[in-house]
């Protein structure tokens, strides 16, 4: 009953993939240093942050919130086993420091998701809001792993070279760990395991009367959406050269969620449409002070930013993604006025993630 | 299964994705050109200012800002409105234009602290940053000046230790003491003075309070105190009465590192559980001498005696020539010029300013400006609260006071008894780039020579 997307394609849609794919890879030359180097690296790793979330409540129907501190625990263990300032800095060479954070991430993530996935609802969102909160005072009470004022200055691979003086590199890596992400979910989808994840999401107790494994499959889904945190963890810590448990605070989980609900939380892609909108806005709102701060008071991003996810959340509980498709298909109703309506395939592929822009009806969140 | 939800189905990936660049572009057109503009302003020498306006210290946003505009404003530029971050206008230091590219809001956390710098530095050109107000920022922030050998960084109001001491980045300074000099002469005071012999330390569980509370057990025990417990709350406790019974009944005084609200809940479960303050057996750090706080707890804290580089009761000249320079322009600003987050964040652009006029404008040669800067000395109104002079790892040396929370005419007050006459960041080779951070355990109890050990001058404003 799913198909990837390439088989739905349609010419507008290979030019805009194809456009889309040409300003990322030529983005060090069309963009400032600042603009790609800064921005969108960084919008990059915490889109996949938000995939992770977003996976799990597209494909698993869990909103979990415990992405950030599986984040922090990959993050904090690939920076002390690194050369650095502050931590234990065992100097290890920093691919080994990448395998074993992302696999001791994963180890976490399936513990978390062990324990979370025989919940439903709200106690499913406290248990995991009480995981992320867990690793931040975890790092911040040990300050063996976390350093006097964080770990700083993380050996970076070689590859990666100086990341302010040529933010290009880590660039086409954080591009091509999303693009991988992406795919591997999309993927992912269609694999017997992905269908069976998605027929817990519309009706556990059918797919438990028809013999299948709840909460395993749900199990496992956290344990992969713990290699996308990982790598996404592993990319901020190479990106600020540094983590500290302000990095996976509970400010932090919250920035995810926004991400995740501003962009779509049904979504993939959604993510990263967040996740830039949040990064563009964050910086350009510091920098339109005073200007904001005279009307706003001290707390102007918090104030924007609520103010901007509200006018969202009410207009599209589809996210910016849900509003694209609302505006297109009206676009496309009215067209459709003026001239025959074209035959679509019947009973045709469905995507695997159609929950329309309707946040209400999805399950999983009884 | 209906034609139209057939139709809303397709091709709903790729146009949402097409948006992505179409956005980009319009915010890069933009960003470039803030580029132009800027460079339209010509060899203007560009300033960026962080510090922190959300957060536990967003408070302290616009005392920052007017710290730093009033050197400035006292070279010619005009201050735009009396908020001081809505900026000044036609600033000139030794006839060379300054522009104030932009005023950076982190909400201390070192994370946004080093983004803010990056997009300060990065995007808006600045030569020179003034920032960060908390610790953790600095560390990270001259952690980021390693990577910008080019760009010169003075730092704003943030005491951690390990900033100059131990990442030594030889492109960031330090205007003013760090926290563990805040409490330099206390621990000597304490055991000369008060009497005590033991003591027990509680504070915050963070880097600030270890830093603060180590300035405290380095100086006690190196004039031969010992220091019994040290009880380190979580950080955001609301509930002490657990640690407060941790203290013992038979130590001579308790050093309080606790800050902020924290430290308000812990004066009235102290006092439920202990009774009463007595004024000789408490000490605090510079989180008591907060006036906020003080209007709250002064009252049950009457006698106790803190220490910091500032003494607000002053009534020195220079210190009378400084409260009025911000006074005409920011009269809110100059009830806290005694701050640390005015004051240090006006001895950073003071110096600033002074190095610049000593190369008469001309700061192309970095290394130079950087070698003239190292070698500025604050005195006068310049640094109203003790000559500042500037050591090998770019960190200050200056006085430090010891003060005592007394009954003033609009409620509690403190006033400052005496001064340690110049207090360097390693407590006379105590503290090196090699000895552990201070942390829970961190500065060990030990004996040693410090240079100001019965050094300190009595002093008395006549407050």
């Amino acid at each position: 009953m799913s198909v990837a997307p390439a088989a739905r394609m349609t010419p507008l849609g290979w030019l805009g993939v194809a456009l889309l794919a040409l300003v990322l890879l030529l983005a060090p030359l069309i963009f400032s240093d600042f603009f790609y180097g800064v921005l969108l690296t960084k919008a990059l790793w915490l889109g996949l942050v938000a995939m992770s979330l977003i996976f799990l409540s597209s494909y698993g129907g869990m909103v979990s919130l415990a992405q950030v501190g599986v984040f922090g625990v990959a993050g904090f263990i690939m920076a002390n086993l690194v050369a650095a300032d502050g931590g234990l800095s065992v100097e290890l060479a920093p691919w080994i420091a990448v395998v074993i954070a992302i696999a001791a991430a994963v180890a976490v993530g399936l513990i978390f998701g062990a324990i979370a996935a025989r919940s439903e609802g709200i106690y499913f969102l406290m248990i995991t809001l009480a995981f992320g909160v867990m690793v931040f005072y975890f790092f911040g009470q040990v300050t063996q792993l976390s350093g006097h004022g964080g770990v700083n200055n993380v050996e970076l691979p070689g590859i990666i070279g100086n990341a302010v003086s040529d933010p290009a590199p880590l660039y086409y890596i954080s591009l091509g760990v999303a693009v991988a992400a992406f795919l591997a979910v999309r993927y992912l989808g269609t694999t017997p395991f992905g269908l069976s994840l998605q027929g817990i999401r519309d009706d556990p107790t059918r797919m438990r009367a028809l013999g299948y494994n709840v909460a395993l499959h749900r199990t496992l889904a956290f344990g992969a959406a713990a290699v996308i945190a990982a790598a996404a963890a592993i990319l901020s810590v190479w990106y600020n050269r540094r983590i500290d448990p302000g990095s996976v605070s509970l400010g932090q989980v919250i920035d995810v969620l926004v991400i995740a609900v501003i962009g779509g939380l049904y979504r993939l892609h959604g993510a990263w449409v967040g996740a830039l909108a949040f990064v563009l806005l964050d910086n350009y709102s510091r920098s339109w002070t005073p200007e904001i701060g005279s009307v706003l008071g001290a707390d102007r991003f918090n104030t924007l930013l609520g103010l901007i996810f509200l006018a969202i959340v009410l207009i599209s509980p589809g996210g910016l993604v849900g509003a694209w498709e609302q505006a297109r298909d009206r676009i496309r109703a009215a067209f459709r006025g003026r001239r025959a309506p074209p035959s679509g395939p019947v009973g045709g592929p469905q995507e695997p993630i159609d929950r329309g822009n309707r946040v209400a009806d999805q399950p999983g969140l009884p | 299964m209906s034609e139209h939800h057939e139709r809303k189905r397709r091709r709903r990936l790729l146009p949402a994705l097409a948006l992505i660049p179409v956005l980009a572009l319009v915010i890069a057109g933009c960003g470039d050109d803030d580029d132009d503009d800027s460079e339209a302003g010509g060899d203007a020498i560009k300033v960026g200012f962080l510090s922190t306006c959300e957060g536990a210290f967003g408070a302290f946003y616009e005392a920052t800002a007017g710290g730093f505009n009033v050197p400035l404003i006292n070279r010619g530029a005009e201050a735009v409105s009396d908020v001081p971050s809505d900026g000044i206008e036609g600033g000139e230091i030794a006839g060379q234009p300054v522009e104030v590219v932009g005023y950076g809001c982190s909400d201390e956390t070192p994370d946004v602290a080093v983004q803010e710098a990056r997009r300060l530095i990065e995007q808006e050109d600045a030569d020179i940053l003034i920032g960060p107000l908390s610790g953790d920022e600095g560390i990270a922030i001259a952690n980021y000046a390693l990577e910008q050998p080019d760009k010169t960084f003075i730092n704003g109001a943030s005491g951690a230790q390990d900033t100059t001491l131990k990442v030594q980045a030889p492109n960031f300074f330090r205007f003013h003491t760090d926290g563990a000099q805040w409490s330099a002469g206390v621990g000597d005071f304490a055991y000369n003075e008060l009497g005590w012999r033991t003591a027990a330390v509680i504070g915050d569980d963070y880097s600030f309070p270890y830093t603060s509370v180590g300035g405290f057990i380095a100086d006690f025990c190196a004039v031969g105190g010992d220091v019994v417990e040290r009880i380190w709350p979580p950080l955001g406790e609301t509930d002490y009465s657990s640690f407060i019974a941790q203290i013992p009944d038979n130590v001579d005084g308790v050093y309080l590192g606790i800050g902020g609200e924290g430290l308000i809940a812990f004066v009235e479960q102290y006092i439920e559980q202990k009774g009463a303050f007595k004024p000789d057996e408490v000490i605090g750090n510079l989180f008591v001498d907060d006036p906020l706080v003080l209007e709250e707890i002064g009252n049950r804290m009457l006698g106790v005696h803190t220490s910091g580089n500032t003494a607000g009761d002053s009534t020195e000249p220079q210190v009378e020539e400084y409260v009025a320079e911000i006074d005409a322009v920011y009269p809110e600003v100059a009830e806290a010029a005694a701050s640390v987050f005015v004051y240090h964040y006006y001895t950073a652009v003071e110096a600033m300013a002074q190095a610049i006029e000593e190369l008469d404008g001309d700061i192309s040669d970095t290394q130079e400006f950087h070698e003239v800067l190292a070698g500025i000395e604050l005195s006068g109104s310049d640094a109203a609260y003790g000559d500042v002079r500037l050591d090998d790892n770019r960190q200050a040396i200056s006085d430090n006071y010891i003060k005592q929370v007394v009954e003033g005419p609009k409620g509690p007050t403190v006033q400052t008894i005496a001064r340690i006459p110049e207090v360097d960041q390693t407590f006379g080779g105590l503290f090196t780039p090699e000895t552990p951070a201070p942390d829970r355990q961190n500065p060990e109890c030990a004996e040693a020579d410090l240079p100001w050990a019965g050094q300190a001058e009595p002093v008395d404003f006549g407050g």
